[in-house]
């Protein structure tokens, strides 16, 4: 794990639109390959943050139909040989408040989609898993996997 | 990589070809592909997932409303998949009872498979 004075190893900020969920399991899964992930587990990570990815687009689109402008999803990462760390932040207040005002086009109406499969997914999937309310509003999902060894 | 449809009639079924990546981007695509179907009267619809990438709640939401719709006109929807990946999604959610998934479009059709 990084410093964690130094912030996360690796942290992307994105518009709440769907086309950008895509980019974000990408990015990642090039980061646990780099750390020497097994493919398995890499996509495992890549779901696990593109269901992560996914509520926090249509949360933050569904809070910017009300004024017009929507806060960007937040996903910060930590990996090392042993674990990887994945944190989504939806809209609200705290270390990203400032960071607000993105315009979207995105309706409600453009998701026809029944999300109510996507946590018990997340929890088959992530060996640790906690969501916390965030001060000011929003929600943060913080999900670790670890590395397994291969079966002998 | 985007996703790719194809749709193809064959002995009583139409096979719905996936190539790509279902998610929340291109789902859509993926519905109203089914919804076409639905909407034209095809009674069994195979969507084969054979070379499909990647799968999120997202896709198997869409799926989960065809069948729905495909049952209500007495038809059927099964599914082709064969990569641990994807029979994983199926299995977590328990959407493994709900769908019949088959190895092959020819398994999924009741076609003989050749050699056996």
């Amino acid at each position: 794990m990084s410093d964690a004075a130094r912030g996360p190893e690796l942290e992307l900020v994105f518009p709440p639109k769907p086309e950008f969920v895509r980019a974000v399991r990408h990015t990642v899964a090039a980061l646990a390959s780099m750390r020497g992930f097994p493919d398995e587990l890499i996509d495992d990570i890549k779901l696990a943050v593109s269901e992560a990815c996914t509520n926090a687009v249509v949360t933050n689109a569904e809070a910017a139909d009300d004024d017009g402008a929507a806060h960007p999803v937040v996903v910060m990462v930590e990996a090392d040989e042993e674990v990887m760390e994945l944190t989504v932040l939806d809209r609200g207040a705290g270390p990203h408040s400032e960071i607000s005002g993105t315009p979207v086009e995105l309706s409600t109406e453009d998701l026809p989609f029944d999300r109510a499969l996507s946590l018990p997914l997340i929890r088959g999937l992530v060996d640790e898993l906690e969501i916390t309310r965030r001060e000011g509003g929003g929600s943060s999902l913080r999900m670790r996997l670890h590395h397994r060894a291969p079966e002998a | 990589m985007d996703l790719d449809l194809e749709t193809e009639h064959r002995d009583g079924a139409t096979v719905l070809t996936l190539r790509g990546e279902i998610d929340v981007y291109t789902a859509s695509r993926l519905r109203q592909s089914i919804l076409d179907l639905v909407e034209a009267g095809t009674p069994h619809i195979v969507v084969d997932m054979a070379r499909v990438d990647f799968l999120d709640s997202t896709g198997l939401g869409v799926l989960v409303e065809g069948l729905k719709r495909v049952r209500s006109r007495e038809g059927t929807l099964s599914i082709v998949a064969t990569q641990e990946k994807i029979l994983k999604i199926f299995d977590i959610t328990g959407l493994n009872k709900a769908f019949p998934i088959y190895g092959s479009v020819e398994e999924a059709i009741g076609e003989p498979v050749s050699g056996v």
